[in-house]
């Protein structure tokens, strides 16, 4: 493992996992260090994950989703996980001295955010490898660590982190009751228009530190919000910040859709009367429903006289059902109803299906929703 | 090397090296004193092993109270009584950490210094009296031989890194808390510090690297280094600091320095060891000694011996991993057994079990998990305790310390049994 000549002496209280060869990154950063912040935590996160759930909980999974890390990843250090009801966050870091545990102060002060604990990763992509070299919970990082406001981080020294995550496999498998979490103050909320005005001015990447700029209890709740941190993200990479479906399809800009959870895809539409078919360019994205897979699909129809913009959802596996009691739902941008707004399955049926109807020229923003809930779903407005 | 005879003696002579070898001991006269006085005044002769748990116990008091009283830090009684404390473990345990600097030494090759690993090892002390927990561990002499073996090996470890890094790499392998204590050892003031650490967290956020390897990082270019101080003078504006504007020339040249710093501290001047008391101020705390010995404590760690239960539960102890062990599959034992009883690196163990290389330490952990659930049950059935992961820690260090002397007990290890 050690491409060195150097004798590499594993201890075990501390694991040792291999980094695969090859691992390439796609997304953009806006400056080197949040490049490289996000090349160590994709690097921790791709071997973490697999180990943790092989050997301690193979319910783990990344928190939202996957799609949303770069839009951390720009602004902060850390990778969050979900299993069971808990929540951990990989802190990983190229330091080789394993001093100290140190997180920024949003894992832990933002109530969505919060985890229930805190892992020390030491990245060494020379030798590639990585030693998870310590963690602790919310409770003692938050009563027993400092938070330095220099950099906005609670820092636990080493000697005060449980070295082996072995004991936390055995905490959980004995299923110790512990205070896991301290108290958590609720954030304030920040008006829209003062919330455009930063997005405005943190969006500028020559802003290297957007998250010491503002005050934190309104950095902290402005980026708890994932449609604001999203465009935050976009800005910085000056990618248009609105959603809109119909400039994803026109430029392509596929990190964008990406990191919205969407791929663009040609669908091939067959016509009943016609009997013939025709591809057209439209979004696709995979959700997790109740253990199943599914690809909500979006595309255009075009009629002489307006745009129709069809949602339609089916089933991954080709020749599978929507099971009875699915219901696929439209709202307008302010969460309300509309005529012919949802589908809901009745019976076992090939696809769910709504359409939206604009005249030429109309501009508007959907969100939607199903129910049962997917995984790792969270509500955004799609602009056409 | 000589033997100490004697309480006293033992809790109050440090070894002294002369170049790298053992030259005899030094007494501290006032640890002397203190030693004799505790004596005199507890009634009965106890053991060594006594001597060390009482030191150690009043040491974790006075911790504690310090901890708890953190708004008013100076000069305290609980502070003295740790200071105090403290000198005696480590007396105490000269021998325990000048074994294990000799092991290391003997295995590590290049130019290493028995002197040198002595001092990394003891300066670390505190670190491992900490992590020292008298209820899983059964002595505390055996417990810090095994960890100031761990601690020079992580030093080494770290120090080789150091040594194959350039300047810019190992500032981009340093973290911020190793970086300050750096700066500190250097003599810097805490203003410099800011400004510096500062200088640091700029140049990680500007810094290109292509994101492949870290370790040969040439020095940013003039270009970059003018952006780092332009972002550096904008931010002690933004963060309110009172540090002067720098151009690029004084970034370069901080940037520089910390490096040196960094490394300055890997390799620490040697300081005389048989003179670990002489801080600033604590001398003065010394001549304050105390003429009382603490009798609850004394009574405390009687009656928790004579309950006799703790002999009683080691046996179990051993009933249950060995059962636990022997439940393993053979090529698990193999393991074990390669690791715990023989010093070799990971390529070496995967060579000889005929393992993949990179599994070794998961294999390991793994059956590290399983031997920590069957112990931990155990505690939890019969001695009647609800696990917290605090306590599950302390279990697993003294599974390590258990593994470490079951496998070793071939190896002909001197041991000095009190």
């Amino acid at each position: 493992m050690s491409s060195t000549d150097t004798p590499f002496f594993i201890d075990a209280n501390h694991l040792y996992l291999e980094i695969p060869p090859s691992l390439s990154q796609e997304q953009i950063y806006s400056s080197p260090g949040a490049s490289r912040r996000a090349w160590i935590n994709q690097l921790c996160l791709k071997v973490f994950l697999p180990w943790f759930q092989e050997e301690i909980a193979p319910s783990a999974k990344v928190f939202p989703n996957i799609a949303s890390l770069p839009s951390f990843w720009e602004l902060l250090n850390g990778t969050p996980i979900t299993f069971d009801s808990y929540r951990l966050i990989l802190v990983p870091t190229l330091a080789i001295d394993g001093d100290e545990l140190r997180v920024p102060q949003e894992w832990l002060d933002i109530p969505q955010f919060a985890a229930d604990y805190y892992i020390g990763v030491e990245v060494n992509p020379d030798d590639n490898l990585i030693k998870i070299f310590g963690y602790t919970t919310h409770a003692k990082l938050k009563n027993q660590g400092f938070l330095d406001n220099n950099d906005r981080t609670y820092s636990l020294e080493s000697e005060d982190l449980i070295e082996d995550i072995n004991v936390l496999a055995v905490a959980l498998e004995l299923n110790t009751s512990e205070i896991l979490k301290a108290e958590i103050s609720p954030l304030e909320s920040v008006p829209e228009t003062q919330a455009t005005t930063i997005l405005e001015r943190l969006g500028n990447p020559q802003v290297i530190f957007p998250r010491l700029e503002i005050p934190f209890s309104t950095w902290s709740s402005l980026i708890a919000q994932s449609t604001w941190r999203k465009k935050l993200y976009a800005a910085r990479q000056g990618l248009p910040v609105d959603n809109s479906i119909t400039q994803w399809l026109q430029t392509g800009v596929n990190h964008f859709a990406q990191l919205w959870g969407w791929e663009t895809k040609e669908f091939l539409i067959v016509s009943a009367q016609m009997r013939s078919s025709s591809s057209v360019q439209g979004l696709s994205r995979q959700l997790t429903i109740a253990e199943n897979t599914y690809e909500l699909r979006i595309y255009p129809r075009q009629t002489p006289e307006d745009i129709i913009w069809r949602f339609e959802l089916r089933n991954s596996i080709s020749g599978g059902q929507i099971p009875v009691g699915f219901k696929l739902r439209l709202l307008t941008e302010d969460s309300q109803e509309f005529e012919n707004n949802e589908d809901i399955a009745t019976s076992l049926v090939d696809m769910l299906y709504v359409e939206v109807i604009l005249e030429p020229g109309e501009s508007i923003g959907v969100n939607w929703e199903i129910e049962p809930t997917p995984a790792d779903w969270e509500r955004e407005i799609l602009r056409f | 090397m000589q033997r100490r005879q004697g309480t006293v003696e033992i809790f109050s002579t440090f070894i002294k090296f002369d170049a790298d070898k053992f030259n005899g001991w030094i007494t501290d006269a006032k640890l002397s004193r203190s030693m004799k006085v505790c004596l005199e005044s507890s009634c009965s002769q106890e053991s060594y092993t006594f001597w060390a748990l009482y030191w150690y116990k009043v040491w974790e008091n006075s911790e504690k109270a310090c901890e708890q009283d953190a708004c008013n830090r100076d000069i305290n009684q609980n502070n003295y009584y740790s200071i105090c404390a403290y000198a005696h473990l480590c007396a105490y345990l000269q021998e325990s950490c000048y074994w294990a600097a000799r092991k290391s030494a003997l295995n590590s090759s290049g130019h290493s210094s028995l002197a040198d690993f002595f001092q990394i090892a003891i300066a670390n002390l505190s670190k491992i009296l900490k992590s020292f927990n008298p209820k899983h561990s059964s002595h505390l002499k055996s417990y810090a031989e095994l960890s100031f073996e761990r601690i020079i090996r992580d030093v080494l470890r770290v120090r080789r890194e150091a040594d194959i890094c350039s300047d810019v790499s190992l500032l981009l392998k340093v973290s911020r808390r190793r970086l300050i204590k750096s700066l500190q050892n250097m003599g810097l003031n805490d203003q410099n510090i800011e400004n510096y650490v500062l200088a640091w967290e700029c140049f990680g956020e500007l810094y290109t690297s292509d994101n492949t390897q870290i370790r040969q990082r040439r020095k940013p270019d003039i270009a970059v280094l003018e952006a780092i101080a332009n972002l550096y003078n904008s931010q002690i504006l933004n963060r309110g600091l009172s540090s002067p504007a720098v151009e690029a020339q004084t970034i370069e040249k901080w940037l520089l320095s910390s490096a040196r710093a960094i490394r300055n501290f890997l390799y620490p001047k040697m300081v005389p060891a048989d003179a670990p008391l002489q801080d600033d101020g604590n001398a003065t705390l010394l001549d304050m000694l105390p003429g009382n010995v603490e009798h609850s404590l004394i009574t405390e760690i009687i009656e928790e011996q004579e309950a006799a239960t703790f002999k009683n539960q080691q046996t179990q102890l051993n009933e249950v991993l060995n059962q636990a062990i022997a439940a393993l599959d053979t090529k698990s034992q193999q393991l074990l057994q390669v690791y715990y009883s023989q010093q070799l690196t990971q390529t070496e163990i995967a060579k000889k079990l005929e393992i993949k290389q990179y599994k070794v330490s998961r294999m390991l952990s793994s059956i590290r998990k399983s031997l920590l659930v069957a112990l931990t049950q155990w505690s939890q059935d019969t001695l009647h305790i609800c696990p917290t992961s605090d306590l599950i820690a302390s279990i697993n260090i003294s599974l390590e310390e258990w593994l470490k002397y079951y496998y070793r007990q071939t190896e002909s290890i001197q041991l000095e049994t009190v």
